[in-house]
């Protein structure tokens, strides 16, 4: 069976931020509103010690796609919206999914509201009855016949968002709907072509790899097993498939 | 709190959660129907080349595009610098070319009163009544033979920039094409041309190093090479030690063996000291600086060494540099005054001393834009020289030669009014007694940007009538930004290209919208790094957007033919006669085709097969666009040594002869001493110590008493320049700069300092400093020099968009903008504009 898994090296990040924006870009996720961050790729910033020891950190964070992955266990819907697929990874099925939150509520690495800097959620919800991403069904105008809109914009384009990038999945769309919840599905859509996920082609520094960790010639089998890693709160009990290597700061 | 579904559910579950479910998984839907037969994996779409000109790295990209539509990027697939990467501002600008607060249409203002908080009352015109309105404005200074009071101010550009800020007012008879490259880091090129005869930026060979110096930058999040130098931080911690010199914990700090926080200011100090450290131990390279004749080292702190005990090989005068500056900058006495302890000094001089020749000193803006910043970026240079790292393996290179054609000559166009008045004095006053400018050895050889609000505040040389601005929005990117508001106000007839409602077109009489340079514009630039000089094509990867224009061409190809309709043909002459396409030899018939042929002009040897320009083998300009770029061969090691330096004695400069004869042609022109000419500019040193690269104390505006922080501002590893602060994700990914919070314009300072002065994390402040009040949020960060307060340069717009700005219609800043609160002075040896070294004092207090 294959589990993927995602290997960060925390030494190659420079925490620069491109995976996150690159993301927001290939999923078409849309603008934090209500609490909701709809980052399906974020991060951790960690400042340890005083001035001048000081210690400061990126972890970048996104889904786990954890083995025990409590956000299924508390899907109520049947089958479940949120389940595991034969290669591992978490999935969501958008077309069963009735925005209940109870996989919000339930993941370790999620929240109801974000309202803080440093918090973060790995799954969002996008408001029922609500326009998908508020700031394209805008009409108002900054310059009155001069400038566009929010609305104009699509309009004009042709999609929603401008930039939306066109995809096809038999589990997800790439024009998701309001009332349910979002979150990193490994960029399924990629993978079973052959590609990376998104953030992973995205990195400038090559800090993620993303492989099969039961193939124990795979580059994230032989990583992990070279060298010491750890995962996001392991007192959960997850199990979770996103792992970090090495340390921000060489010592 | 808002009602969730999910209690909704759970109170409806005694009613039969299951059959509400079963009901909800019943009900047909398009997507689960035939979710079997269901294609998955991308659309289809096309990787397109063009170039990111987010930072001044100028990325060879790539643009995917499906159904015309412009959705994601990444670099160039093939280049050798960014490895087909990009940034974070890579990915952001997506969000730039689909901004609804993009200028959609020409515009013109309907109200006369010009000022912050005014508003210009915009209303859309057509193309044809706003090149009327320029080309007659520009026809009555012709007129009144006034033609010199034309002028182009020049932002972000390409290489095309030739056509609209030189050609453009050279053949209609004015002198001032100014450009922004002073609000810049110019002062940083002063120390290598000064040193290695190089007004340049360098390349740094990072694979290569054994020891990396990073000095007042932050190379993975601004500084030229961007991606680059992100793919290989990593790698080189492994295999070389890497120290940063910078007060604030920047992100390349946070990674570093070591980092050196210094006081403000005070980098010649921690340079020299180094120096000193190398000196006495032996330590320098001596295959390039040379040795004593009888090997012994003489070098001994406090005592003066005969000149002839020493013969140096690759350099000019590192015992005079001793005598003069070095002998006494112990590593003790640089730690009183750089705050960085003696033994880490100690410690980072012999680490480069024993990976010399290796060695990579990465010069940044936070070590030469200083008030006196001119001697502390020849005293960090100068390391490189001792190291004998330039040319070397690992160490700073130079640029390997990208071969470019110039663009037609032109002067035969220039009638007897323009031959006379483009020769006027330039308004920014270049080379005037107290503004040397001696860019490349030549006195006013450099530009002074931010001199030009003052010369139009007071007529000197003159008044500015018809003001063109491109891509530049100086009144929000120039220190001292409020003179810049009365400048723009004064002028009488102001024209801004732009893509966005700036700051500076709120001043200006007619907006023309323009291209986004990544998405919709045609032009090339030349960039380097990783030993590869590059240059890369923009190139429109998408249909433009709403009715824009290029700004370099097109709209001087436009103001051509209005200008023959009134009887001024040259221009329009010049464009039609000497561009025509070089494979086809077909005349230019509009803006378009000018603008092709031009860049087939200018980049033929790279793709004509005619003649071998070594690097890429392009077949053909078809060829060309489909790769978008061209890498050069690798810059060849060692290859200024022996002798071929382009200083006055043709070696690495410690005493610089290239200097004494600049600033000497400079005094002689003014009838002056040098020792005069350099109080004039604030500097403190006279005699020879002018000559080499040497220490100067801090210059401050603001008295400690009143002020007592250290103001730091550096740049946001999101702007694009000053252009991002309108897409949301900038705004909500802030926090990836040390220290920042996302959704916030914050000024960090120490939390020492924050009980000191009674101000906690989250309040709302305000910063003033001698000339301006900005209002932020504080935040009390460990990664901070006590004593000092940073805060990164991007926000604090009040117009450019809804994003942007707090309220674009009441000219409400969102945030706070450096520019407001730093003085406008210039380093005046280079005319780099001054915005590092501690030089503005700041008091920062919480508004209850």
């Amino acid at each position: 069976m294959v589990q993927n898994t995602m290997v960060i090296d925390l030494q190659k990040c420079v925490g620069c931020g491109a995976c996150a924006i690159a993301c927001k870009t290939e999923n078409n996720t849309p603008n934090r509103k209500n609490g909701q961050t709809h980052n399906w790729a974020d991060y951790i910033h960690e400042t340890t010690g005083s001035f001048p020891d000081v210690g400061y950190r990126t972890l970048p964070v996104l889904c786990n796609h954890c083995t025990d992955a409590a956000c299924i266990n508390e899907c109520p819907t049947e089958p479940t919206s949120v389940f595991k697929t034969p290669e591992g990874v978490t999935m969501l099925n958008e077309e069963r999914c009735i925005g209940c939150r109870s996989c919000q509520e339930a993941c370790p690495y999620s929240m109801d509201d974000v309202l803080k800097d440093g918090q973060y959620s790995v799954i969002s919800y996008a408001e029922e009855d609500q326009p998908y991403d508020a700031f394209f069904a805008d009409k108002k105008e900054l310059i009155p016949g001069c400038t566009s809109s929010g609305q104009d914009m699509v309009k004009t384009v042709g999609a929603n968002p401008p930039h939306q990038t066109k995809f096809g999945h038999n589990e997800y769309s790439d024009s998701h709907r309001p009332g349910i919840v979002g979150k990193c599905i490994f960029c399924e859509h990629r993978t079973k072509v052959g590609e990376m996920p998104y953030c992973v082609d995205a990195c400038p520094a090559n800090a993620r790899i993303f492989g099969d960790s039961n193939d124990p010639s795979s580059k994230v089998s032989k990583l992990l097993k070279a060298q010491p890693s750890f995962v996001l709160l392991p007192e959960k009990g997850t199990k979770p498939n996103v792992h970090y290597i090495r340390n921000y700061k060489k010592a | 709190m808002k009602i969730k579904r999910r209690d909704f559910l759970k109170v409806s579950s005694a009613a039969g959660l299951m059959t509400t479910v079963g009901c909800v998984q019943k009900s047909p839907n398009a997507l689960s129907q035939d979710s079997s037969q269901k294609m998955i994996g991308p659309k289809p779409g096309e990787w397109k080349p063009t170039t990111c000109q987010g930072c001044t790295t100028w990325c060879p990209a790539e643009v995917f595009v499906q159904d015309g539509r412009a959705v994601k990027a990444r670099g160039n697939q093939h280049s050798k610098q960014n490895d087909g990467k990009l940034c974070p501002r890579g990915n952001l600008s997506i969000q730039q070319v689909y901004d609804p607060d993009r200028i959609k249409v020409p515009m013109k203002r309907t109200n006369s009163s010009k000022g912050r908080g005014i508003n210009p009352r915009f209303v859309p015109i057509s193309w044809d009544e706003a090149l009327n309105t320029i080309a007659d404005k520009m026809m009555e200074l012709r007129r009144d033979n006034e033609s010199e009071k034309f002028c182009v101010l020049r932002g972000r550009y390409t290489y095309m920039r030739d056509t609209i800020y030189s050609h453009l007012p050279k053949i209609f008879g004015s002198p001032n094409g100014i450009s922004h490259s002073a609000i810049c880091a110019e002062a940083e090129k002063f120390g290598s041309y000064y040193t290695e005869g190089k007004w340049a930026y360098r390349d740094y060979d990072l694979d290569n190093s054994k020891y990396v110096l990073i000095w007042g930058c932050d190379p993975v999040s601004s500084n030229r090479m961007v991606p680059s130098a992100i793919k290989r931080l990593g790698d080189v911690l492994d295999k070389a030690t890497v120290a940063v010199v910078d007060p604030k914990l920047n992100n390349s700090a946070a990674k570093a063996q070591e980092w050196m926080p210094v006081k403000p200011g005070t980098d010649g100090a921690l340079a020299g000291a180094i120096a000193h450290e190398l000196l006495v131990n032996g330590l320098w390279h001596k295959k390039f600086v040379g040795d004593f004749n009888d090997g012994m080292n003489r070098f001994k702190s406090g005592q003066t060494v005969d000149e002839s005990s020493f013969s140096e090989k690759e350099t000019h005068g590192v015992v005079k540099w001793w005598n003069l500056e070095l002998k006494d900058r112990t590593p003790e006495w640089a730690a009183g005054i750089t705050d960085v302890s003696a033994a880490q000094i100690r410690r980072v001089a012999h680490g480069l001393g024993k990976a010399a020749p290796n060695v990579a000193v990465w010069l940044g803006p936070g070590a030469a834009m200083h008030v006196r910043g001119a001697y502390s970026a020849m005293a960090v240079h100068a390391l490189t020289g001792l190291l004998g790292a330039a040319d070397s393996p690992g160490g700073v290179l130079q640029t390997a030669k990208i071969p470019m054609n110039k663009p037609p000559k032109y002067k035969k166009y220039q009638d007897a009014t323009a031959k006379k008045h483009s020769k006027f004095k330039k308004i920014d006053r270049r080379g005037t007694k107290a503004y040397p400018a001696i860019a490349k050895g030549k006195s006013g050889g450099g530009v002074v940007t931010n001199n030009v609000a003052d010369s139009i505040l007071n007529n000197d040389p003159y008044d500015l009538k018809v003001v063109i601005g491109y891509m530049n929005n100086f009144v929000f990117s120039c220190t001292g930004a409020e003179r810049w508001e009365k400048a723009l106000a004064k002028i009488p007839f102001l024209v801004h290209l732009s893509t966005h409602a700036s700051e500076f077109s709120q001043f200006a009489d007619i907006v023309l919208p323009s291209t986004t340079n990544k998405y919709e514009k045609w032009g090339y630039v030349k960039t380097k790094a990783n030993r590869y000089a590059t240059c890369t094509l923009l190139q429109p990867v998408i249909e433009p957007l709403w009715d824009v224009v290029m700004d370099e061409t097109e709209v001087p190809w436009l103001i051509a033919e209005k200008l023959k309709e009134r009887g001024f043909s040259k221009l329009y002459d010049y464009f039609y006669n000497e561009y025509p396409d070089p494979e086809t030899g077909a005349k230019p018939k509009n803006g378009l085709e000018f603008t092709i042929n031009n860049l087939k002009i200018q980049t033929s040897q790279m793709w004509d097969g005619k003649k071998d320009v070594g690097g890429d083998k392009i077949n053909g300009w078809n060829e060309f666009l489909k790769r978008g770029m061209w890498n050069s061969s690798a810059y060849k090691y060692h290859k200024r040594w022996g002798g071929k330096f382009k200083t006055k004695s043709k070696r690495f400069e410690f005493y610089s002869e290239t200097l004494k004869a600049a600033l000497g042609k400079h005094a002689k022109k003014h009838h002056a001493g040098i020792d005069e000419i350099l109080e004039e500019c604030n500097y403190t040193a006279s005699g020879e110590l002018a000559f080499v690269p040497h220490y100067e104390p801090p210059y401050r505006f603001g008295d400690v008493d009143e002020y007592p922080f250290d103001f730091i501002d550096y740049k946001s590893r999101l702007n694009a320049e000053g252009r991002s602060a309108n897409c949301t994700w900038y705004h909500e990914f802030k926090h990836v700069d040390p220290g920042d919070v996302a959704g916030e314009d914050v000024i960090k300072i120490n939390p020492v300092d924050a009980s000191k002065f009674g101000l906690r994390t989250g309040d709302k402040v305000k910063v003033t400093s001698v000339v301006g009040s900005i209002t932020c949020t504080v935040k009390a960060w460990d990664g901070i020099q006590p004593g000092t307060a940073a805060k990164a340069y991007g926000q604090g717009h009040w117009a450019y968009g809804n994003t942007a700005a707090a309220d674009y219609n009441s000219a409400e800043a969102r945030g706070g903008n450096n520019n407001t609160i730093m003085p406008a002075e210039v380093e005046r040896l280079s005319g780099s504009t001054v915005r590092n070294g501690g030089f503005t004092g700041v008091k920062i207090e919480k508004i209850s």
